[in-house]
């Protein structure tokens, strides 16, 4: 009796054992992932805050011949004001390293605030304009001026202009809302997110007003209404089989069908949608299907029981109670879309796009497109961009999950 | 065999594909009484209910062959509409299966989507008629906007009573409705059945002998496939004619 009790005692020590091992088991592969996200988040974040500021520099400009807009050459205007600036610099190549501490786009600046402010005219007043992007990173910290001349962005004439901007107080950094209200340039301190948040938002729309209705019908045919044959196995592994179909194959069905067969507009927001939706569908069915599968049965015999039809029982009670799941569904389907790069890249949402689209017509880009268009770019400044840029995708992701789980919270709360 | 009947079955056959499901089965079943079908486990007795109001349809391997005539009208012809069919004659299930709604809408449901509601008081006075038969109205009179599923079990299966009585039906089919409660909303529920058999002719599956003798009137007993005997409940409980009755009465068998 003794014995049996020690071996007893001996195997189930064992068996405590062999429990505690796999909690900890469990644990750590949690708090690894967590660590992994929080080094990826902390990673990104130090990298993409620098984007959030730029750095301007202060100018008089000469205004006090000029009586409309025409009558001024904005170019010349800023030319001569920074040349002013620095009165010392007179050799040629000086001055156009000098020009080089401005932003490209600075003309337009000085447009763009006499629009603003036409009491400019007739005035000399101090503006402020975008710095270029080795400036900008200089006042980042991103510089090494400890290095030899050759090695590093700014010549020597450069930082010691810079080093004398900064004691006049004419530099200074401010809030970039350019990042968040342009489109992309090929000047990295130009270059915004706008125009790609509107591609992928407007293509999300797209792709989600097309798969989730058709999903959703999909799905409730095959599981409510269709007869269990061998042409519905038929479809159904097929259905699983496109769940599983490399993305950048809708990409080339995308390519030939919508853009060579129906002509339909090239880098447009629509085709892009179509594409996303393809490569969605099979997400959504499939989720939705389990989710009808989840609904007891009890409930579709208690509606047919009173006389109910098949249509009324899946649209009054089935389809209601399955929405939550199909919601679920649909946001894991459309977060893969959102983050999806290939397929969009075959229809040509890869395209230089400056412009904000205004319709689902026009050429667009998208988030994961312009990220991958500023992470091969060779200027060092679209690095800080690149993380900024995968931010606000992160954000767009946030915001997506957010409205799904309030949709969810919604349906769940009629009982 | 007997008067009048409301439901005559004649040489039923079910299939669930290429079994043989129930075999040859011919029954009658009285108007206004309550009729109870009992046997062991797989004996075919709920898919017996389940042909009256063809809820055996979903099943897509199930084939019925034979007549069940309500009123002498083959229910199993091609002219009769299934939705129609189901609001004459209605059902309760195993497990109470309210909708997951209010008590009120449970109970208006059924007469809605059958157009039987014209106005908000005519609603009303259905679900209150309804809740009154079903001996729930006084528990739920004051919270009819509550979700039918936060009732308790016995009251759950008595709101799902007033949901087949409020679309009007002739008959209740009644699938062991009282297996999944306790003792005492058991007898409420059997209570509650004597009190129906006035305007409704029942039919109850039940796998406990005793209360196929305290609430019907006639029962019928099956055995794999097979309509052994019925009768009226006193002469099939007291002077079974075939030895599996008497087995399976005196609990040799099932």
């Amino acid at each position: 009796m003794i014995e049996l009790f020690t071996t007893a005692e001996k195997h189930l020590r064992k068996r405590h054992r062999s429990e505690w091992r796999f909690r900890w088991l469990g644990r750590l592969a949690i708090l690894f992932s967590l660590g992994f996200l929080l080094i990826m988040l902390v990673s990104i974040t130090s990298l993409g805050k620098g984007a959030l500021s730029r750095a301007e520099i202060a100018l008089e400009v000469d205004l006090s011949g000029a009586e409309t807009l025409e009558d001024v050459n904005p170019k010349k205007s800023v030319r001569t004001a920074l040349f002013a600036t620095f009165p010392e610099v007179t050799d040629r190549s000086e001055r156009r390293d000098l020009l080089g501490l401005l932003s490209a786009d600075s003309s337009y600046e000085l447009v763009r605030q006499i629009k603003n402010n036409p009491a400019l005219l007739g005035e000399t007043p101090t503006l402020w304009f975008t710095a270029s992007d080795n400036i900008d990173l200089y006042t980042k910290g991103e510089v090494d001026i400890s290095l030899p001349e050759d090695r590093r962005r700014l010549k020597d004439n450069t930082v010691g202009w810079v080093q004398t901007l900064e004691s006049r107080d004419a530099l200074r950094k401010v809030f970039n809302t350019a990042f968040f209200t342009s489109g992309d340039s090929r000047e990295p301190e130009l270059a915004g997110i706008f125009s790609a948040l509107v591609g992928s938002i407007l293509s999300l729309t797209v792709c989600f007003a097309l798969s989730f209705p058709l999903g959703i019908m999909a799905a409730l045919y095959l599981e409510e209404f269709s007869s269990k044959s061998r042409w519905s196995d038929f479809i159904e592994v097929n259905i699983n089989n496109l769940a599983a179909v490399p993305s950048i194959v809708f990409g080339l069905l995308g390519m030939a069908i919508f853009l060579n067969t129906f002509g339909l507009p090239r880098s447009s927001p629509l085709v892009g949608g179509m594409v996303l939706a393809l490569m969605t569908l099979p997400t959504i069915i499939i989720a939705s299907r389990a989710a009808l599968r989840s609904v007891p049965p009890s409930i579709r015999e208690a509606a047919l029981g009173v006389g109910a039809t098949r249509v009324q029982t899946t649209f009054h009670h089935v389809l209601p109670l399955a929405m939550p799941g199909m919601l679920t569904g649909a946001i894991v389907g459309m977060a893969r879309a959102l983050g999806e790069t290939a397929p969009l890249i075959m229809i040509g949402m890869v395209a230089f796009i400056v412009d904000v689209p205004k319709g689902l017509t026009d050429a667009a880009t998208s988030l994961p497109v312009q990220i991958f268009l500023w992470a091969d770019s060779s200027e060092r400044a679209f690095l800080e961009k690149t993380a900024a840029a995968i931010m606000v995708l992160l954000a767009l992701l946030v915001v997506m999950n957010i409205v799904a789980i309030v949709l969810r919270k919604k349906f769940e709360h009629r009982y | 065999m007997i008067k009048d009947p409301i439901i005559t079955a004649r040489d039923v056959n079910v299939f669930y594909g290429d079994k043989l499901a129930l075999n040859g089965i011919n029954l009658d079943v009285p108007r206004h009484k309550v009729t109870s079908l009992i046997g062991p486990s797989g004996c075919g007795k709920s898919t017996f209910l389940r042909s009256i109001n063809r809820m055996n349809d979903l099943v897509d391997i199930c084939r019925v062959e034979g007549d069940i005539e309500i009123e002498g009208k083959n229910i199993y012809d091609k002219d009769v509409d299934v939705v129609a069919l189901r609001a004459h004659v209605g059902m309760v299930f195993q497990k109470p299966n309210p909708f997951p709604k209010s008590i009120f809408e449970n109970v208006i449901y059924g007469p809605k989507i059958h157009g039987m509601v014209k106005s908000k008081t005519d609603a009303e006075e259905i679900v209150e008629t309804s809740l009154r038969r079903a001996g729930l109205w006084k528990e739920v009179a004051d919270r009819l906007q509550e979700p039918g599923t936060s009732l308790s079990g016995g009251q759950q299966q008595r709101l799902c009573i007033a949901r087949a009585i409020a679309v009007k039906p002739s008959i209740i089919l009644m699938d062991e409705p009282a297996s999944a409660l306790d003792p005492i909303a058991t007898a409420v529920i059997e209570e509650l059945i004597d009190e129906l058999r006035e305007k409704y002719t029942i039919i109850i599956v039940t796998h406990s002998m005793q209360q196929a003798a305290r609430v019907s009137q006639r029962t019928a007993f099956f055995h794999m496939g097979d309509l052994v005997e019925a009768g009226p409940t006193k002469e099939l409980f007291t002077t079974p004619k075939d030895e599996r009755t008497q087995n399976y009465i005196s609990g040799r068998i099932g």
